[in-house]
């Protein structure tokens, strides 16, 4: 579970970044990234969050998953306060970006392990998990090569066994199909269909509204840092003017 | 601090795995070290060889004034004389490197010798002439002319030689071939360890601040359950380790390479390596691990600050001149370890280990540098855990 409530985040700006802003931000202090916005994620159900390019969807994702500190309001993941307990959100999460974000002098073997000790995992544990999860994702083969000779395939399965190796209740996915080819996104929303059968809580953040509408049961969409629709997929198709989800969500952007 | 070891474990294994960071470590100590030694020792020999097996092309006029002094030149196996060229020729010709020197003795300096005055001898050379062999060798030859002939003024007047010599200098130098070669040794073997060391710290240190940000990886990492301490701290002693571990390597590349010069003096050998022993290592050692721990600081903080791998090598690299500066200073006669200079970073510990290996380090002094590096590597050492936690920094883009 994923409670957002009223969540703020301002970042100070210097006086290069005021400058490079432009006439608008001469005076601004500070940018406001994320502005009021509220959610919830239930577990064993897909959350889309969507929004075009700085609207402000990977600084929330970053506030869940406590790399940044949110400037006001506050969010409880598996039932932890973001602001009190990083450490035990930590612990519940898996945060998965497009980049498959590995250590490419590590094999894949040491890798996951080296997430797993993170975690504190037992070791015994730990193998068993990392012999099932590369039996289901056929990495065998290449676990005991060093990651930076593997292919991009190769690659991206090594970054979903590294973050599912400690079962964790929620998962965090950060456009996670961004800039990958069709293959391996195929193997990233089948990994996070599989989550939503597992009952995790899943949030997922995109621009791609094919991908909403093929796997969100429930969506938010931002805009420059405001929510804009928070709700069922079905209820937002049901109010939507447009025929296309496309136009529909192209629409609200431009009337923002 | 389970998580601390997790992450140090991981990232020696990682940087132990790039190329880089060995050929800093171990190749660049081992293979530099004695390379620069050996460089060193051979230039210097084979100047001095050559020097002193080529003969120096004088020419000498006067001869019938001074005809003993032209006899005691044509002796001497060390010179060639030069016949029949003219006076106003000299100056040219030495220039043109066609003679080393001349000799020039005043026509009037028979009649003057013959009355017992000062006769007068010019010699020519250009100073610029490698190691002035020339001029030595002709200064030596009329000195021991102006010997004969003192002494045969002497003789004749039946005097006392004491008469010559009022005063007898006996030098009595207390200091011992260690103290000696320790002040001497204390200048650049610091030298070497500190850039060493600057250097073994430098590459992981880049690697493990924006190389993790280049890649992505900080995000792996910071979405653990690790703290930020516990991620500073294991990424921190990696990076200090490396840079100890190099500047052991550039003092074990120094004890090789001393030994395989023949041209050192058995007991000034004895003393290099009696100052590379277990002791002086391990006295070396506690200056090393704290500077290495500000460096280390230092990098690690730039290097979370930049943006990519390659603006952290522009904003580290300049550092390793800068550092430079400090221990060179550490060199110059006058500079002692005293009160103010055990304050300052970098020239304490250059200053310091001259004494240790002289054996005249002051408790006092080294203490005060003991304290100023461990507050130093400790103040560093915050500022990078405080880098590590402003979002400014982590995410700066």
């Amino acid at each position: 579970m994923i409670k957002v409530d009223h969540l703020i985040k301002e970042f100070k700006l210097n006086r290069r970044q005021r400058r490079e802003m432009g006439e608008a931000f001469k005076k601004a202090r500070a940018i406001t990234a994320v502005n009021d916005i509220s959610f919830e994620c239930t577990p064993g159900k897909i959350f889309g969050l969507l929004g075009p390019n700085g609207a402000g969807k990977t600084t929330t994702l970053r506030m869940i998953a406590t790399m940044l500190k949110p400037t006001a309001g506050n969010v409880i993941v598996a039932g932890y306060e973001v602001n009190k307990e990083p450490q035990k959100v930590r612990e519940n999460i898996g945060f998965m970006t497009g980049q498959t974000a590995l250590y490419d002098r590590l094999t894949p073997n040491e890798m996951v392990k080296y997430i797993a000790d993170l975690h504190g995992m037992d070791s015994a544990v730990m193998k068993r998990r990392r012999d099932q999860i590369f039996t289901l994702l056929d990495m065998h083969d290449f676990a005991k090569r060093r990651i930076g000779r593997l292919s991009s395939g190769m690659k991206q399965k090594t970054s979903i066994a590294r973050n599912i190796i400690h079962d964790p209740d929620i998962m965090v996915f950060d456009e996670p199909t961004s800039g990958l080819d069709v293959m391996t996104s195929r193997a990233i929303i089948d990994l996070i269909h599989s989550c939503k059968e597992q009952g995790k809580t899943v949030i997922f953040s995109t621009h791609r509204m094919g991908e909403v509408k093929l796997i969100c049961d429930d969506i938010a969409i931002i805009h420059k840092g405001k929510l804009f629709f928070n709700g069922a997929l079905e209820k937002f198709e049901a109010q939507m003017i447009h025929s296309s989800f496309e136009d529909e969500f192209i629409h609200m952007v431009e009337e923002a | 601090m389970r998580r601390t070891w997790i992450i140090f474990k991981k990232e020696i294994k990682d940087s132990l795995r790039d190329r880089r960071t060995i050929l800093m470590m171990v190749v660049m100590p081992l293979l530099l070290v004695p390379a620069i030694i050996g460089g060193i020792f051979w230039i210097q020999t084979s100047i001095m060889e050559k020097a002193e097996a080529e003969l120096s092309r004088i020419t000498f006029i006067g001869r019938t004034q001074a005809p003993e002094l032209y006899a005691m030149f044509e002796e001497d196996d060390r010179f060639t004389l030069i016949a029949d060229v003219p006076l106003d020729s000299i100056t040219v010709m030495i220039e043109q490197e066609e003679l080393h020197g001349a000799v020039i003795v005043a026509l009037d300096f028979p009649h003057v010798i013959g009355k017992d005055q000062q006769g007068k001898i010019e010699i020519v050379y250009k100073e610029s002439d490698a190691l002035e062999t020339a001029e030595m060798r002709m200064a030596e030859v009329i000195e021991k002319y102006d010997s004969v002939l003192v002494y045969e003024r002497i003789t004749r007047l039946n005097l006392d030689e004491e008469l010559f010599d009022a005063i007898a200098i006996e030098k009595k130098d207390i200091a011992s071939v260690k103290e000696k070669l320790g002040k001497i040794a204390g200048g650049w073997l610091p030298y070497l360890f500190i850039i060493f060391g600057f250097m073994g710290a430098m590459y992981p240190g880049l690697d493990l601040g924006a190389g993790e940000k280049e890649r992505g990886t900080l995000e792996t990492i910071l979405s653990s359950p690790a703290s930020r301490l516990e991620i500073v701290l294991g990424k921190f002693l990696v990076v200090m380790l490396a840079g100890v571990i190099t500047a052991l390597i550039a003092m074990f590349g120094l004890y090789f390479a001393v030994q395989r010069f023949p041209e050192i003096p058995p007991e000034i050998l004895e003393v290099i390596l009696d100052m590379l022993g277990l002791k002086m290592v391990f006295l070396i050692l506690t200056l090393i691990f704290p500077i290495c721990a500000f460096f280390s600081a230092v990098i690690l903080s730039l290097s979370i600050y930049a943006k990519s791998f390659k603006e952290a090598q522009s904003i580290v690299t300049p550092l390793s001149i800068a550092i430079i500066f400090p221990a060179v200073i550490g060199t110059l006669p006058g500079i002692e370890l005293n009160l103010v200079t055990a304050l300052v970073p970098i020239l304490n510990v250059s200053l310091a280990t001259k004494d240790m290996l002289a054996g005249t380090i002051n408790p006092v002094y080294l203490m005060e540098v003991y304290i100023s590096l461990a507050l130093l590597a400790g103040l560093s050492l915050w500022v990078c855990v405080k880098m590590f936690d402003r979002e400014e920094t982590l995410f700066r883009s």
